[in-house]
């Protein structure tokens, strides 16, 4: 089966063509928009979604040696997310799956990120430990099936992506605030300061407002307000250090509880965050440690990507699911395949 | 609640108190500008008084840019953090969201494009103080 995946839920718009289980193809706007835009930055909005649509099929059909004729079905991202940009997207494929009669699947972009291990050689198994983390989400569920996720928990406040970014802010250190705290955290001690991990009434849930809030509120008792001067560069390797590590901790703690009280086959590691080292490697450890199975996506699947967009599509097509033309984009996309909450 | 209303905060706990004090004087269409520092508490603020409307599921828009939540009142959760120009607010279409009279907007990081802001609003501005304790000042503007 060979599926095109179309992604366009906020900043990046992407079109990727799969062939059973090989990538053919996955362009990604900040990445490929060059080839034929001369290296102009996308900006966030849904008229560059627009701008480039069109182009990025072309040149993926182009890449992936395939012509429209030789597409199956079309999957793309019904939502979540900003129904200005998802829209461009997803009007696009269901206008293309109209027009060329093909099968059309609305796609929850969550989803897409859940089983994009599976765009691995090395495929999850079943049951599977899912911690998907990123800047926009932070989740932890497990995919009983292709169609049943049971969600564990997710943050109540800001995602993880987004503390990093905010505490780099905070402390002096720029954007982008992942690759910058990895770096500086790399120098310095991470036992230095003992920042808190949240502990929260739901058993599976995470919190890293209050994380953000107490670097705050050391860099402010230690070097007063962070806007008057720079603070030191050990002490901030230290601070970056000792933030990363509470992070990780907070994040792995959940994992190895939910290790402990479920049957689990194996475990994978998805989104943005992912790109994390340190994140990496414990998640790679706690795997160790409990015998299970680790897989975590290459880095190009890591971020928002139309390929796991078309993985996931083709997936619901063979667990013989089907859906109408109809279905509409929605900025707060649910998912059915959620057996105990919704999403 | 009189404005302009000033009041220091020492505790979550009072912030809590306020924002459900203050949510009880919303009604559809009103929008409310949320100024302050990182950490200075204004998604907390956003939870609290969101949670006032049966909505637990409010969370950090930073990313997404817009998070909508419906419960009592449908809400648009807005936040200008990571938005780069004007021209971007104006194409994911703000003004849509602030013209719509059936929801409430509540905007963090309204002062980074302060021109698409509605001329009547609620502005709470939060100043984190050097013992870290807050002030919040809500406007009616």
């Amino acid at each position: 089966m060979t599926v095109l995946g179309i992604e366009s839920s906020c900043d990046e718009t992407s079109v990727a063509v799969l062939k059973d289980d090989l990538v053919l193809a996955n362009l990604i706007s900040s990445q490929d928009f060059h080839i034929n835009f001369g290296g102009v930055v996308p900006e966030l909005s849904s008229r560059a979604h627009i701008q480039i649509i069109t182009t990025l099929v072309k040149n993926a059909l182009a890449k992936a040696n395939c012509t429209l004729d030789e597409i199956d079905a079309i999957g793309a991202t019904a939502g979540p997310g900003l129904i200005g940009a998802l829209l461009v997207g997803y009007t696009f494929a269901r206008g293309l799956a109209f027009a060329k009669k093909k099968k059309f699947v609305p796609v929850n972009h969550i989803e897409g990120h859940i089983f994009s291990g599976f765009l691995s050689e090395d495929k999850p198994t079943f049951p599977l430990l899912v911690l998907a983390v990123s800047g926009g989400h932070t989740l932890l569920l497990i995919a009983k099936s292709f169609t049943e996720i049971i969600k564990l928990g997710s943050t109540i406040d800001d995602a993880a992506g987004e503390a990093f970014d905010k505490v780099a802010k905070m402390v002096g250190l720029g954007y982008p605030g992942g690759p910058k705290i990895q770096a500086a955290a790399e120098k310095g001690d991470k036992m230095k300061i003992p920042f808190p991990i949240a502990d929260l009434k739901g058993k599976y849930d995470f919190s890293f407002s209050g994380l953000k809030t107490s670097v705050l509120r050391y860099v402010q008792s230690a070097f007063g307000r962070p806007q008057n001067s720079p603070i030191p560069e050990a002490d901030l390797n230290d601070i970056a250090a000792s933030f990363q590590y509470a992070v990780v901790k907070a994040l792995l703690k959940k994992c190895e509880l939910a290790l402990k009280e479920f049957e689990i086959s194996s475990m994978s590691l998805v989104g943005g965050v992912a790109a994390n080292q340190e994140l990496r490697k414990a998640f790679l450890q706690l795997g160790e440690k409990y015998k299970k199975k680790v897989v975590i996506p290459k880095l190009e699947y890591c971020g928002d990507n139309a390929a796991m967009i078309a993985f996931r599509a083709q997936s619901l097509i063979n667990a013989g699911e089907s859906f109408s033309l109809e279905t509409d984009a929605f900025p707060n996309f649910s998912s059915k395949y959620f057996i105990n909450s919704t999403l | 609640m009189v404005f302009p209303f000033v009041q220091n905060i020492f505790s979550e706990e009072e912030t809590a108190n306020l924002a459900k004090e203050f949510s009880s004087l919303l009604q559809k269409g009103d929008c409310i500008s949320l100024v302050g520092n990182l950490g200075s508490g204004k998604t907390f603020f956003t939870k609290v008084l969101c949670k006032e409307f049966m909505i637990d599921d409010a969370n950090s828009p930073t990313f997404a840019l817009l998070n909508v939540y419906v419960g009592k009142e449908k809400f648009f959760h807005f936040d200008f953090y990571r938005v780069r120009s004007q021209q971007e607010l104006l194409d994911i279409g703000i003004y849509d969201y602030l013209n719509d009279e059936e929801a409430i907007t509540i905007i963090e990081w309204a002062d980074l494009y302060p021109a698409v802001l509605p001329k009547n609003r609620y502005e709470i501005t939060i100043v984190i103080k050097d013992d870290f304790s807050r002030t919040f000042r809500i406007e009616k503007l």
